[in-house]
């Protein structure tokens, strides 16, 4: 498993999904919608396999002394690697800003804990749609990216505007005492995030072993 | 023991059929793959090395099923896809360090050797290389895995006369000095002329002949023409065997 990635990361990944994954030090922006760092994570990935597509990775990868579903399992690690990368990078930047920028965010959500919750299942929401896809054919990369990128765009916006309705001012929280109401939100998002990666390796490893290369 | 077995292997597409192809390579031998442009030669080797999905038939490598033991099938095995160059702008130094990870036999001081024979340069990009040293990096990174059976889809196609004998010659000289076992495709007669043991015979996805090279010749003596004095040449059969007539 770790060859695989290693193989994703030095020679399939586009470094464009470096950058992208580092921006998850935007949160340090004041006044800045922090629900693009998600879209930053799904769109790094995008890239990346539009690079493999025009290097021929996967012809590469079929070749290689591995299962033909192991093509489909080191893209999902790269996706996967990516995107948590993404968040942990962006984690202490979310805790100096408590101190830098205490006036908080005027743009949209906190990045508290809500925040990576809601993160978890936009990813998810993405990683579903846009790997399920793109695995119908291993090169339609573009129709996969709309077909993911539409709803979790969507996600974003639903996130950025829910803080902003008085009843859900909570969500826009970072006092202590709002941490117990958050704490299930991010429960759930790993929970969502998780559920989804397994379903959707289970149905684009299907769907690639009956690709003809 | 065959080196590679394809018994009874059909693929359907839309506007192709590929029908029971069924050959023995046996080990230390180059068997060819000849057919014209759009024969189903590619597919055979796509289908042999389960890129494409066959609709039937059974592959054996070394005596094992090839469906059933992909991945150990697969480390004795190197291949060449022709026209598809992996990782354009990567330094090759780099695609050997991945591929090194994956294989049991690996083995540096062997890909060194095999590099400075086939005058290579590690800090070179993909993108750099002739068509020629494309194939022969590919032709390293199997000999430095001890690949025992090589698969090449047309690896002489777009090389000029001196590289391409110089390939061959290469195939050759693995074979009589290593007991490797090659299987490729071409459409250019003489490659098979030069170095082929056996010859298989594809056309319209359909297998005409699969024989050892004299065998084989012998067998399209029907295509005979009264000037005929000698015996025909591979251009020959396949020329008179493909020739059509145009109702225009």
């Amino acid at each position: 498993m770790f060859d695989l990635l290693y193989k994703e990361v030095r020679l399939a990944a586009h470094p464009n999904l470096f950058v992208f994954t580092f921006l998850g030090i935007l949160v340090i922006v004041p006044s800045y919608p922090y629900g693009m760092v998600f879209l930053f994570g799904c769109l790094g990935p995008y890239i990346s396999f539009m690079y493999g597509r025009e290097t021929n990775d996967i012809y590469y990868t079929s070749l290689l002394p591995v299962k033909k579903t192991d093509t489909v399992k080191a893209k999902f690690l790269l996706i996967i690697l990516a995107q948590m990368t993404q968040l942990l990078i962006s984690l202490p930047f979310a805790i100096l800003r408590l101190y830098i920028l205490p006036a908080g965010n005027p743009a949209g959500i906190e990045a508290n804990i809500a925040y990576y919750g809601f993160g978890f299942i936009i990813y998810a929401i993405f990683d579903v749609l846009f790997l399920t896809e793109f695995f119908k054919t291993g090169y339609k990369a573009g129709k996969a990216f709309i077909l993911g990128i539409i709803p979790a765009s969507l996600g974003v916006i639903s996130m950025e505007v829910l803080v902003h309705i008085p009843k859900f001012s909570w969500l826009d929280s970072v006092l202590t005492d709002t941490i117990p109401k958050q704490l299930p939100i991010l429960m759930l998002g790993i929970i969502i995030y998780m559920l989804s990666i397994i379903i959707a390796y289970k149905i684009s490893a299907e769907r690639f072993q009956k690709v003809d290369l | 023991m065959y080196a590679l077995s394809v018994k009874d292997l059909s693929k359907s597409y839309p506007n192709f059929l590929l029908q029971d192809i069924s050959f023995d390579l046996p080990e230390g031998k180059i068997m060819g793959l000849i057919g014209k442009n759009g024969a189903g030669k590619s597919t055979i080797l796509k289908s042999i090395l389960n890129l494409v999905n066959p609709d039937s038939g059974i592959i054996s490598m070394f005596g094992s099923n090839f469906r059933d033991n992909e991945e150990a099938c697969k480390q004795d095995i190197g291949v060449v896809l022709g026209g598809i160059d992996f990782y354009y702008h990567k330094k090759l130094a780099d695609i050997t360090a991945v591929t090194k990870r994956f294989y049991k036999n690996w083995d540096d001081e062997a890909c060194q050797k095999y590099m400075k024979a086939f005058a290579l340069l590690a800090d070179k990009r993909v993108k750099e290389l002739s068509t020629g040293m494309k194939v022969k990096y590919m032709l390293a990174l199997a000999l430095s895995h001890k690949a025992k059976l090589l698969i090449l889809d047309e690896p002489t196609s777009g090389l000029d006369p001196v590289s391409r004998d110089d390939i061959l010659t290469l195939f050759r000289q693995l074979t009589d000095s290593k007991g490797i076992s090659i299987l490729f495709s071409t459409h250019i007669t003489s490659d098979l002329e030069k170095c082929a043991d056996y010859i298989t015979y594809i056309k319209d996805g359909k297998m005409l002949k699969s024989a050892e090279a004299k065998e084989f010749t012998k067998s399209f003596e029907h295509l005979k023409e009264p000037d005929d004095k000698s015996e025909l040449s591979l251009e020959d059969i396949m020329v008179r065997t493909e020739r059509r007539k145009y109702d225009v």
